[in-house]
C-alpha cells in the first residue's frame, strides 16, 4: 500500500503530539487549566495572521510566539491586578481572535487560510512541522517526567510544594510555557477551536479507568496516541477536516471509558 | 554542651517584633514569640487575628514588613531550614480528576522514592514502611488522595511530613475537617508522635477546647501575642476574653492532669 507523503507527515505528527497532549493534559485538567489552554490556542490565530501580514510563508514561529506572549500576559495580569482568572482569559481570548480576524480580512487572498487554522488540515502539515513535533515531544516529554514529582505536589498544594523546596513560581511559568508550545503546535492538526479536546479528553477518559496517577498518565498517553492517530487516518477517506475527526474519535474513546468504568465497578461489586 | 540543658533552653521558633500589613491593614503588629524546642504548643486566635499570616511568615510564604523570624537556631525560613521542617496544611487543593494515590503522594515527597513511577508498588511500600505504620495509613495506600475523609487526609498529611524526619512540625487547623470522635484520636496520635520523635509541634487553631488537653503552652494571638502561658492560665486571662469577644465561654476543665512537656 502506498502512503501519500502528506498523510505520512500528518500521521507522524499526530503520533508525536497525541501522547504529549495526553500527558500534559493530566496536569492541565487537575490544575483546572482547560480554559487557559483554550485561550492560548485562540491567541495563535492572531499569531498566524501576523505571520501572513509579515509575508512569512510558514506562520508557525509567530503563532508560537504570540501564544507565549498571551500566556505571559495572563500570568502577569493575574499577579498585578485584582481581576479574576476567568475574566483575564476571556478578555485575551476574544481580543486576540478579533485582532487575528481583522488582520486576515485586511490581507488579500488569505480568507481560505482561516478554515484550515480554525478546524485543522492535514494538508497543511509540512515535514518541518513533523520534525518540530518530534523535537517538542522529546524535550517537553522529558521535562515533564523529570519534574513529575514537583508538578504532582504543586497540583496537590502549592504552599506544600514551596515548603518542600520546589521553586513554585518558576515551575508554574515553565509548565505554562511547555503547555503553550504543545498546544500551539497541535493547532495544525486540530485547529484552534478543537485543540483543547486533545489536552482534556484523554486524561478525563483515563481517569474513568485508572486507579493511580501512574495508570492515569500511561492511559492518557495511550488514548492521546489512538485518538490523534485514528482521527487523522479517518479524516482522509472521509474527506473531512482532521480536527473534528480527532475530537470525535476522542469522544468515542471517552464513552468507551465510561462503559469500562461501569463494568469495572460492577465486577468489583460482584466479587 | 549538655543535651538536656540545650533542649530546655534552645528555641525552635523565635519571632521578634514582626509587622505585616496586607492591603494596607496592619495584620501583625509587633509579634514576639519564642517556642522552646521539643514542646507541643498551640497558637490560637479568632478568625482575622493574623494566625494564618504568622504561619505563612514561619513558612517563608509571606515576607514581613519588619521584624525577624529565626527557626531551629539557624535563621529565617529558607530552603535549608524548610528541609528540617514539616508543614501540615488544612486540606489539599486536589481535584477529583487527579488520580494521585496515597502511596504516590507519599512517594513524591521523598528523594528515596522519587523514581516511584518506574518502580513496583511493593518496593515503594518497603521504603515507606516505617512512617506508614506509625500513622496507621497502610490500608489507605491504594486510595486516591482526593477521595479521603478529613481525618484520613490529616493522617496521610502528617505521615508525609514525617517522612523527611522534621525537627519542627507546623499544623494548620489540624482538625478542621474531622468529626468529634476522630478529633480525640487525632490528638492522641499527634501526642504520640511528639513523644516518640521528640520534635517541636506547633498547632495553629481557632479551636480553644483542644488546647487544654494537648498543648503544654498556649500563645493567644490577636495582631500581637496578647497572652501566653500554660493552658489554664491563658484561658482565664482577661486579654483572651477581649480577643475572642464577650460571648466566649472557656471550655470547662474537669480532669486535672499534668501539662508538663511529657517528662523529657
Amino acid at each position: 500500500m502506498d502512503i501519500e507523503p502528506f498523510m505520512l507527515r500528518a500521521v507522524l505528527t499526530a503520533l508525536f503530539l497525541g501522547p504529549l497532549c495526553g500527558f500534559i493534559g493530566v496536569f492541565v485538567t487537575a490544575r483546572r487549566m482547560s480554559f487557559f489552554s483554550d485561550t492560548v490556542a485562540h491567541a495563535a490565530l492572531a499569531g498566524v495572521a501576523l505571520g501572513f501580514w509579515l509575508g512569512l510563508p510558514d506562520p508557525t514561529v509567530p503563532m508560537i510566539l504570540f501564544s507565549l506572549l498571551i500566556a505571559g500576559l495572563i500570568l502577569w495580569l493575574k499577579e498585578r491586578t485584582a481581576l479574576l482568572n476567568d475574566t483575564i482569559m476571556a478578555l485575551l481570548l476574544s481580543g486576540s481572535v478579533a485582532l487575528g480576524m481583522v488582520i486576515l480580512s485586511l490581507l488579500k487572498g488569505y480568507r481560505g487560510e482561516l478554515d484550515r487554522y480554525l478546524f485543522g488540515d492535514i494538508l497543511s502539515v509540512g515535514w518541518s512541522d513533523a520534525a518540530l513535533a518530534l523535537v517538542v515531544l522529546i524535550t517537553v516529554g522529558s521535562v515533564l517526567f523529570w519534574k513529575l514529582n514537583a508538578l504532582a505536589l504543586l497540583t496537590a498544594h502549592s504552599d506544600l510544594a514551596h515548603v518542600s523546596g520546589i521553586p513554585v513560581r518558576w515551575l508554574n511559568y515553565g509548565f505554562v510555557a511547555l503547555l503553550t508550545v504543545t498546544v500551539a503546535l497541535s493547532i495544525r492538526l486540530l485547529g484552534i477551536i478543537l485543540v483543547t479536546s486533545l489536552v482534556v479528553i484523554p486524561p478525563a477518559a483515563a481517569r474513568n479507568l485508572a486507579r493511580s496517577l501512574r495508570q492515569q498518565i500511561l492511559l492518557s498517553l495511550f488514548l492521546g496516541l489512538i485518538g490523534a492517530g485514528g482521527g487523522v487516518v479517518l479524516s482522509y477517506p472521509l474527506n473531512l477536516p482532521s480536527g473534528p475527526c480527532i475530537t470525535l474519535t476522542l469522544a468515542g474513546l471517552f464513552i468507551l471509558s465510561l462503559v469500562g468504568s461501569r463494568l469495572q465497578r460492577a465486577s468489583q461489586n460482584a466479587s | 554542651m549538655d543535651i538536656a540543658f540545650r533542649s530546655q533552653k534552645s528555641a525552635a521558633v523565635e519571632v521578634q517584633d514582626l509587622h505585616v500589613r496586607l492591603g494596607g491593614n496592619p495584620v501583625l503588629r509587633g509579634v514576639n514569640l519564642r517556642i522552646e524546642a521539643g514542646r507541643m504548643v498551640a497558637l490560637i486566635g479568632p478568625n482575622g487575628s493574623g494566625k494564618t499570616t504568622l504561619l505563612r511568615c514561619l513558612l517563608g510564604l509571606q515576607k514581613p514588613d519588619s521584624g525577624s523570624v529565626r527557626l531551629l537556631q539557624e535563621g529565617p525560613p529558607g530552603p535549608g531550614i524548610l528541609k528540617r521542617m514539616g508543614y501540615v496544611p488544612q486540606r489539599l487543593q486536589l481535584d477529583p480528576s487527579f488520580m494521585l494515590t496515597v502511596r504516590e503522594f507519599l512517594a513524591i515527597r521523598r528523594p528515596l522514592t522519587a523514581s516511584w513511577f518506574w518502580r513496583p508498588s511493593r518496593q515503594i511500600d518497603a521504603l515507606l514502611h516505617e512512617a506508614v505504620g506509625e500513622m496507621d495509613v497502610t490500608r489507605l495506600l491504594d486510595r486516591p488522595v482526593a477521595g479521603l475523609s478529613g481525618g484520613q487526609l490529616q493522617r496521610v498529611l502528617i505521615c508525609s511530613s514525617l517522612l523527611n524526619e522534621p525537627e519542627l512540625l507546623l499544623l494548620d487547623e489540624p482538625t478542621a475537617g474531622v468529626d468529634t470522635p476522630g478529633e480525640a484520636d487525632f490528638y492522641e496520635l499527634i501526642a504520640e508522635v511528639h513523644r516518640r520523635r521528640r520534635l517541636t509541634v506547633v498547632l495553629v487553631s481557632h479551636d480553644l477546647s483542644m488546647v487544654y488537653r494537648h498543648a503544654s503552652r498556649v500563645y493567644a494571638l490577636n495582631g500581637v501575642i496578647c497572652c501566653e502561658g500554660a493552658p489554664e492560665e491563658v484561658m482565664n486571662a482577661e486579654s483572651l476574653r477581649q480577643a475572642y469577644g464577650i460571648h466566649f465561654t472557656p471550655y470547662q476543665h474537669q480532669h486535672p492532669h499534668s501539662h508538663g512537656s511529657h517528662g523529657h
